[in-house]
């Protein structure tokens, strides 16, 4: 088991977001969490990430394994630079005032395998050549597309081995959202990175993952193997439009 | 023609310690978005922390026998003494007057008032330390003067420009090409993120006061040493129009901070040269009203918050 959530409670202020849940990642796989709006998706990707105070939500109780040993205690930073988790996160949150390359550079911070470095940005601009096209652009002139995909290459430049993945479709034209994911398939299969990936849009989250946990107002609801939620009654009338 | 070019010196002195100030500034704005009114007493402290420094080498606290150190020498271990003491000064006021703000989520507003409290804090401990009376700050360097085909000047305004200069050079080295220069310019766009790239954040913070605070003691060293008269009220007037040069720069950018700084020393000079004294600062800063008049954001400023 490469990450363990269990009975997991999370509190933002007084208003409990999530109540107990509980789901496991293995390495190499790509895990979806699936759900509306509201239903506390981001909630686990922050709690997991360990986000600096105030934004942090705050864990009242149950534990976050990683690798064997709970990473509650740990500071945001060195999720990244130890752990090797990072968060492309909803909204993007790229630095617009660096160019591509600035970007994926600033990402390899606190990496101490510096030979790996050009190899992977390399990689980075194999997968997405778009970027490679744009490596001397101020990264806001970018797409929204284009954004979403230095964000990736930026989690990736940081040395992810976790790759957790927030509303990665939201925005995006069905083109452009496949050429991503085709990528991030590539680098699960290829490059051994495992994904948990946070999608509202239930169809190509469950296309894409090998298996998936519904998530509904802070508890989790179903869980199994894609295919099999994807034939699930329930989730089919709640999640998939019938 | 020859008081021409020794008005240009001067104006190069004055803007060398305008701009050396306002580096400080534009530094702490560009990653914290956070003006740190207490910046121009940062300033003074270090002032009096080269003069600490400079009396204790010339052996006036009896540990080191007088005479020892020549003047020269004295400069040159005094000089980065000073910048590291005055760094201390800066990294603890982050540390203990701006993080917990920081880090309780406070609006930016309140952090200001606290830079501003601060700075009144510095000035009326200093006052309360050391009293009133002024300290007179000794001569450390044999006053040389160079001349070029009739233009005289001595090697402490060349030590000053020079100084002004290589920090600046150092400064926009550091920006644009480190990655903790990158991690300054980012911060400041999106604070959210840095922290998912493994950067710890308050490292990058420290980093940027130690810059900051070490070039006003660097700045205040040479201020005293060129006009050795130290009062605990020192640092006000004078921050306050380096800030102010900051600002008609384009406050976050370091090109805009150092040609600032210059800009207001050659407005300030130009206008004592042909006006009255007493009408220099009301005609000064006229003339920088009318610059943010044309160009609200500075010299070098941008529309957005996008900058250091």
């Amino acid at each position: 088991m490469l990450l363990s959530v269990r009975n997991l409670h999370v509190k933002y202020g007084n208003i409990e977001a999530l109540h107990g849940i509980s789901f496991d990642i293995d390495e190499g796989e790509i895990v979806t969490l699936i759900g509306a709006n509201g239903a506390g998706k981001s909630t686990t990707l922050h709690t997991i990430t360990r986000l600096p105070p105030p934004e942090a939500p705050r864990v009242t109780e149950g534990d976050i394994i990683y690798q064997g040993k709970s990473i509650l205690k740990m500071p945001p930073h060195k999720v990244v630079s130890e752990l090797h988790i990072t968060l492309a996160p909803e909204g993007r949150h790229i630095f617009g005032n660096l160019t591509v390359q600035e970007n994926l550079k600033l990402a390899t911070y606190a990496r101490q395998d510096t030979d790996n470095i050009a190899r992977d940005m390399e990689r980075i601009y194999d997968l997405f050549p778009r970027l490679a096209e744009r490596r001397k652009q101020r990264s806001e002139s970018l797409s929204g597309g284009e954004q979403q995909m230095l964000a990736v290459g930026r989690a990736l430049m940081s040395g992810g081995r976790l790759l957790l993945l927030d509303e990665p479709s939201m925005g995006l034209a069905p083109v452009i959202m496949y050429e991503k994911f085709r990528a991030l398939k590539r680098l699960n299969e290829e490059d051994g990175i495992t994904i948990l990936l946070v999608e509202q849009n239930a169809r190509i989250a469950l296309q894409f993952a090998h298996r998936g946990y519904v998530l509904n107002t802070g508890e989790i609801v179903a869980q199994g193997p894609s295919e099999q939620l994807a034939c699930d009654p329930d989730v089919k009338a709640a999640y998939l439009g019938g | 023609m020859e008081i021409f070019f020794q008005n240009i010196f001067n104006a190069l002195q004055w803007g060398s310690f305008y701009a050396l100030i306002a580096l400080g500034y534009t530094l702490v704005y560009g990653v914290l978005l956070l003006i740190n009114f207490a910046h121009g007493d940062i300033f003074m402290v270090g002032a009096y922390i080269a003069f600490f420094v400079a009396t204790f080498l010339l052996g006036s606290y009896g540990v080191i026998d007088p005479g020892t150190f020549t003047g020269p020498v004295i400069v040159a271990l005094a000089i980065p003494a000073t910048m590291i003491l005055t760094s201390l000064v800066g990294v603890a006021l982050e540390r203990i007057a701006y993080r917990p703000l920081r880090e309780k989520g406070a609006h930016r507003l309140y952090v200001v008032i606290t830079a501003l409290m601060c700075g009144l804090l510095l000035e009326n401990g200093n006052l309360a330390l050391l009293g009133a009376s002024r300290k007179r700050f000794p001569d450390l360097l044999e006053k040389t003067v160079f001349s070029l085909g009739g233009i005289s000047v001595t090697n402490l305004k060349i030590l000053v420009i020079a100084a002004a200069i290589g920090v600046f050079l150092l400064l926009h080295f550091i920006v644009t090409r480190t990655k903790i220069g990158m991690a300054m310019r980012a911060i400041s766009y999106d604070k959210f993120a840095i922290p998912l790239m493994g950067i710890p954040i308050n490292n990058v913070i420290v980093f940027t006061f130690i810059l900051g605070s070490g070039f006003a003691g660097l700045a205040g060293f040479l201020f005293v040493m060129s006009y050795p008269v130290l009062d605990p009220y020192m640092g006000a007037i004078i921050g306050w129009k380096a800030f102010i040069a900051a600002v008609v720069g384009g406050i976050g950018d370091i090109r805009g901070a150092f040609l600032g700084g210059f800009l207001l020393a050659f407005v300030e000079i130009g206008v004592v040269a042909v006006f009255p004294s007493t009408l220099r600062d009301l005609l000064a800063f006229s003339v920088l009203l009318l610059i943010l008049w044309w160009k609200p954001t500075g010299m070098f400023g941008m529309p957005q918050t996008t900058k250091i």
